[in-house]
């Protein structure tokens, strides 16, 4: 059953001429993960500030069309109602923390304090919250005094910890080291294995080729590609327009037209591409040891 | 800004304090003494710093806002003093007495401001502050602009240091004669400007996105321990506020 909804959905920010999303009709089911990629420019953040609520609420500007979550249209609800069906981390986790509180313990309550949980059963949720992506003993700590990664973390777990039916990540691991990122896709593939909604606008495909089971292609405010991840991430149409694509998946497509490529379906991921390539290579000695 | 310890003054419930230090301030300015300021500062802050095991932040924080403060106000007011008895002079330069009893009048009063919110600041959880505050019926909004501003110091500070070594790097001159640092003034401050007004931007969306503006009563993790003892204290200490204001209105009217 479809719990998101975007039907017809075009939208333009106030002062500018062109609209940003154009004619956008996306459906995603419960439980499902679905990673949206897009050169920068092309509407992944506004998409996901759409599903959010923040567009129209917050941001003003023009949207026709409709957008519904878990049965509730977008424009005839307030953004308080709205917000409580949907969670939302973005790129800075800096900006994230509310900067009200005093230990991650604190700010991850912050939310539950808003939205007036009993005490025990607000600790309850926030220590269930933490164990569950693994930042119990950051509890004490300071939410400034932390990496990036570990803010990250917290940011998500502040939301989880709310319940949300849906989940919308806006490349939540920009601006991460590969530590980090490595930390923060943790976080999300422990989501994604709770049968939690996700969508995640990502620009690392190695990444969204482990978790998504769709992936949707943005290109200039509009849809260009839909469907499975490998066939998406792969499409010659993606890198005709400017997409990021997996070194891997460039390095086999070199490798296919010198002949050296033997499958079908070009690889998105590390271990796509060493299986793809023992195929062809012809020392034994090297497999297994990747 | 605070400072844990394990103190009397600590425990105290957030707007105790808050009365108390609003009502030291205003005795400070509406009592008819001229030395009120100092008096008080020495009386009734000190003894609380150390009560609350702060003294000596308390002092050095004190000293660092207050110190260049003094200085300004004292040459300013004793050198431009239009008329008056000459205390120094040196050629077309003279220090007089009026406008140096001024200034010491005046810091005074200054002091004691500073004095009662830096205690206030060192001994008060910000967050407590803010759920006291809510409890009390102030808007969260309101609350949490108050808490936060007590927060965005020192990140404002790394910041701006941030922007100027960036800026340096790029070759931009920052020291020398004033008109050098007049030119490397915009560069500065437009993009700390601009990156707080972005930051504000998506701050509001992240606490939104956590349900700040709710229509839920709220409720909190941490319980302030308030006794009827401070209840009632409070309310004695905004009642002698308001009525030293309005003597001091009623006296000056009278005169």
């Amino acid at each position: 059953m479809a719990i998101v909804e975007l039907k017809n959905v075009t939208y333009k920010y106030p002062l500018t001429d062109s609209p940003i999303l154009q004619n956008i009709n996306l459906q995603v089911n419960e439980g499902e993960f679905v990673a949206v990629v897009g050169p920068n420019g092309a509407g992944k953040s506004t998409l996901c500030y759409t599903i959010a609520g923040f567009v129209p609420h917050f941001f003003k500007g023009e949207l026709t069309g409709t957008v519904e979550v878990a049965g509730i249209e977008s424009q005839t609800s307030t953004l308080n109602e709205w917000v409580l069906n949907i969670g939302l981390a973005f790129q800075n986790p800096f900006n994230q923390i509310s900067g009200a509180k005093y230990t991650v313990y604190e700010e991850i309550a912050f939310g539950l304090e808003n939205i007036g949980v009993p005490r025990e059963e607000m600790k309850a949720r926030v220590e269930e919250a933490m164990k569950l992506t693994g930042i119990s003993d950051l509890a004490d700590r300071s939410p400034y005094s932390l990496s990036g990664g570990q803010q990250q973390r917290v940011a998500l777990t502040s939301i989880l910890v709310m319940q949300p039916k849906v989940l919308v990540l806006d490349e939540p691991t920009s601006q991460m080291d590969p530590i980090g990122t490595r930390e923060v896709f943790g976080v999300i593939r422990t989501m994604a294995e709770n049968g939690m909604t996700v969508i995640l606008a990502e620009h690392k495909v190695e990444w969204v080729a482990q978790f998504a089971d769709r992936v949707v292609a943005l290109h200039e405010g509009q849809i260009l590609l839909e469907g499975n991840p490998q066939e998406v991430l792969t499409s010659d149409l993606l890198m005709d327009n400017g997409f990021g694509i997996s070194r891997y998946t460039s390095t086999a497509r070199e490798a296919k037209k010198q002949g050296l490529w033997k499958k079908d379906m070009l690889p998105v991921t590390l271990d796509d591409a060493v299986e793809g390539f023992a195929l062809t290579l012809p020392s034994p000695d090297w497999r297994g040891k990747k | 800004m605070y400072e844990a310890r394990e103190s009397g003054l600590h425990l105290l419930h957030p707007l105790t304090k808050a009365a108390l230090a609003l009502c030291l301030v205003v005795a400070g300015l509406v009592l008819p003494s001229r030395w009120t300021g100092y008096f008080l500062v020495l009386c009734v802050v000190f003894p609380l710093a150390l009560w609350g095991k702060v003294f000596t932040p308390f002092l050095r924080s004190l000293w660092k806002v207050s110190l260049p403060l003094a200085l300004s106000l004292f040459l300013i007011q004793s050198l431009f003093w239009g008329e008056g008895e000459i205390l120094l002079s040196m050629g077309p330069i003279a220090f007089k007495k009026e406008g140096a009893l001024f200034a010491l009048v005046s810091m005074g009063r200054i002091l004691l401001v500073m004095a009662d919110f830096i205690l206030f600041a060192m001994t008060t959880r910000p967050d407590t502050l803010m759920i006291s505050m809510k409890q009390a019926g102030a808007p969260s909004g309101l609350a949490y602009i108050i808490v936060t501003t007590l927060q965005i110091v020192p990140r404002f500070q790394n910041k701006a240091s941030t922007i100027l070594d960036s800026q340096r790097s790029r070759g931009l001159e920052t020291e020398g004669n004033i008109f050098v640092r007049a030119r490397a003034f915009a560069p500065i401050v437009l993009p700390l400007v601009l990156g707080s007004l972005i930051e504000v931007e998506e701050r509001a969306i992240a606490i939104q996105a956590r349900g700040f503006n709710s229509n839920k009563e709220e409720t909190s993790l941490i319980e302030i321990p308030d006794t009827k003892t401070q209840r009632l204290t409070r309310q004695a200490l905004i009642l002698a506020t308001i009525l030293s204001i309005v003597a001091r209105i009623a006296w000056q009217l009278l005169n």
